[in-house]
């Protein structure tokens, strides 16, 4: 980077002359080498996927959670520093709960949104704090439907069908726009989170990972976010497995003719 | 001369006579305490609840009175909290509301760590206890008797009062307010200690409870015939009626009591 | 009073406000807008339900700026009821809140002295309410057209007047529909027979 060195990348609240806040692009750059996390919209449900990738042997399966639950019906995945997205989450629960309280009704998602927006957006503000090192996805169920938001270091965010972040978010994202998010129900959803996610993983391939999954659905799981069960977590894993195994042996034999050419 | 420096410049005793504190702070001066406890306006009658060998089963009618007025007959006084708890609520309407939104919170709260554990009726029991003291302890009740029910975490059925001195007690056989006096000694006579319990099974329970509910129809003058019933067991879980009503009141024998003694026509 | 019926929501009141027995103000307006179709009735302490009809429209004029859309009836009813819950000790304010939007097609709760919320197809309250109870009940049909639903509001408040001391003046009603506001006011020779 050419202005390394120039002085304008030390602190927030200082642009560079060409315009840039540098911190902000350093914390996407924290986010980048994330473990993968996607979020799949269905007609009527949210997915949470994340591939989270194993530093030490010594680390309990199961624990040390990606995926967490905002309030009820919202949930969130983030890629980045753990930390900053524990306290996202946290930030996120006071705003469900002081909505509680005030108005007597669970907060939209798009309001949510917003107010998370507004609050990552100001940390990028002041030379005192740095921005968010995370991208999240947050998602969830309200009384106008489904809803699923990525929301950046910066604090823009964008409304998604599918969303993905993290190191393999480029094939994430290839993924995600093949399947047919209108269509697909939430239970093949899981499936599809399982498969982009393994999937995603091949590039990243000397590294361990465990894959977490959650749901949002008004059928599976009454309207609550909740991680999927046991037995759907392993045939998701499963199909992702076999899939993944298919497309190598088309490669493979692709490879074969070439050799009898 | 006034050699108190405190003095100096102060009008002088003899000339104006001694200065009047309570004149100058009067502004500070507190006349009222603080008032907070109050009075129940919109109530609602007796909780009455039992426990059988595999759970409990729980009642409270649909009944809001104002004073001696009937005036909302469709309160849901019954609030069933996680996966194996219920509360039940009498008293205040509108702290009931408040607490119903502080079991919705508690649950919410629970629900974020998924680990298998779930909210249960005596934890449910013991957070209520906490609220009720404290709030007495701020002399601002929350004017409500309740009766939580469910099973605890070995999975045996659960049954304790709490109400808005913070006072707590279990048994068999529970009731708030009038169902105290009029309902516990026909629950009694189903169980009257705890290993009465283990004998009795879910049909005969409920036959109790709706006895119960009707008597209270008859004898409580706060009291509606419309009324909610909760089972809860480890099979089925929370089952949720609402909207009973007694059933087969006893009222012709009307026809056969004429005057007040001794008058036969 | 207000009732729901088959195109949203009808508020009625009569316009009688007293200090003791002296009428301080005969044609007093107690329908009070809220926001563009939510409306309350006011009873109890004229200063305090006005203080709290205050509150509330800055909440949620204050809602629609941050939410960038209009608040639901509930929405209303719900900031009401926490101002009327925790200030129980210093207040006497039984309302009645009442709104119309195109999702719920009219809604109408009720908020008495503790600050309990009740949702109701219809609900009385005040002085007067005390002598109509058995007539609402009786004579309240779900889905009443426009016709039916003001002459049901009208004869209630009719017979309220005529038995509460406390109750009087001119019958004013808000009608709240897809349509919009429309006000209506019946002088006591037009609903005396009614």
């Amino acid at each position: 980077m050419t202005s390394v060195g120039t002085g304008y990348d030390l602190s927030n609240s200082v642009f560079s002359p060409d315009g840039r806040n540098f911190q902000v692009e350093y914390a996407s750059k924290a986010v980048e080498n994330g473990g993968t996390s996607i979020g799949l919209k269905t007609k009527n449900g949210i997915v949470f996927a994340v591939e989270k990738i194993i530093t030490s042997k010594l680390l309990v399966p199961g624990k040390n959670n990606r995926i967490q639950t905002i309030g009820r019906s919202i949930g969130a995945v983030y890629s980045g520093l753990l930390p900053d997205g524990r306290h996202l989450v946290s930030r996120g629960r006071d705003e469900f709960n002081s909505y509680r309280s005030q108005y007597k009704e669970d907060i939209t998602v798009p309001y949510l949104i917003d107010r998370l927006g507004n609050y990552v957006q100001a940390y990028t503000c002041y030379n005192s704090v740095r921005p968010f090192g995370i991208t999240s996805i947050i998602g969830g169920i309200d009384e106008d439907g489904t809803h699923l938001y990525m929301l950046e270091p910066s604090g823009s965010y964008w409304g998604y069908k599918g969303a993905a972040t993290g190191k393999g978010r480029q094939s994430a994202k290839n993924e995600l726009e093949k399947l047919n998010l209108d269509e697909l129900s939430t239970r093949d959803a899981v499936k599809e989170a399982a498969r982009i996610i393994y999937q995603a993983h091949e590039d990243n391939k000397d590294k361990d990972f465990e894959i977490e999954i959650s749901w949002i659905s008004k059928e599976e799981t009454k309207g609550l976010h909740q991680f999927v069960p046991e037995d759907l977590l392993n045939e998701a894993k499963q199909y992702a497995e076999d899939k993944l195994n298919e497309d190598e042996d088309e490669d493979e034999e692709d490879e074969d003719e070439n050799m009898e050419e | 001369m006034e050699h108190d420096p405190f003095r100096w410049g102060r009008p002088s005793d003899q000339a104006y006579g001694e200065y009047n504190n309570s004149i100058a702070h009067a502004g500070q001066q507190q006349s009222f305490p603080k008032m907070n406890t109050q009075q129940p306006i919109v109530t609602g009658t007796s909780v009455i609840a039992i426990k059988f060998k595999d759970g409990i089963v729980i009642a409270a009618d649909n009944l809001g009175s104002y004073g001696s007025l009937a005036r909302f007959t469709d309160v849901e006084r019954l609030f069933p909290v996680g996966d194996h708890a219920v509360v039940g609520i009498s008293g205040d309407i509108s702290d009931l509301q408040y607490v119903s939104r502080l079991l919705e919170d508690l649950e919410i709260e629970n629900n974020y760590d998924y680990d298998g554990h779930s909210l249960r009726a005596p934890h449910i029991h013991e957070y209520l206890q906490k609220v009720f003291y404290h709030r007495r302890s701020k002399m601002d009740p929350l004017w409500n008797s309740t009766i939580v029910g469910g099973l605890d975490d070995s999975g045996k059925p659960f049954l304790k009062y709490v109400d808005l001195l913070g006072v707590q007690y279990s048994a068999p056989t529970l009731a708030t307010g009038f169902g105290a006096y009029l309902a516990l000694p026909i629950l009694r006579k189903v169980v009257f200690e705890e290993k009465d319990v283990e004998k009795i099974d879910e049909e005969t329970a409920r036959n109790a409870i709706k006895e119960c509910m009707k008597v209270l129809f008859y004898r409580d003058a706060r009291s509606l015939d419309k009324y909610s019933l909760i089972t809860i067991t480890k099979k089925n879980g929370v089952v949720f009626e609402k909207g009973l009503k007694s059933e087969e009141q006893s009222w012709r024998f009307a026809k056969d009591i004429k005057g007040y003694g001794t008058q036969k026509v | 009073m207000a009732v729901k019926f088959k195109d949203g929501v009808v508020l009625g009141a009569d316009s009688r406000t007293t200090t003791g027995s002296y009428i301080a103000n005969r044609v007093t307006d107690k329908l009070t807008q809220v926001y563009d179709k939510i409306w309350c009735c006011r009873s109890g302490s004229a200063a305090d339900t006005q203080a709290v009809a205050d509150i509330v429209k800055y909440h949620l004029e204050l809602y629609t700026a941050q939410h960038g859309k209009p608040p639901s009836a509930k929405v209303a009813a719900s900031i009401f009821q926490e101002l009327t819950y925790t200030n129980k000790d210093a207040l006497s304010a039984g309302l009645i809140v009442a709104g119309f939007d195109e999702k719920t097609n009219g809604e109408v709760f009720s908020i008495p002295l503790g600050g309990s919320v009740h949702k109701q197809p219809f609900a009385i309250a005040g002085s007067g309410s005390a002598y109509i109870y058995g007539w609402t009940e009786k004579n309240f049909k779900e889905n009443m057209n426009k016709e039916e639903v003001v002459s049901f509001v009208k004869t209630a408040l009719a017979q309220a007047i005529k038995w509460d001391g406390s109750s009087g003046g001119v019958i004013r009603q808000v009608i709240l529909t897809k349509e919009g506001i429309e006000r209506l006011v019946f002088y006591p020779d037009e609903y005396e027979d009614a």
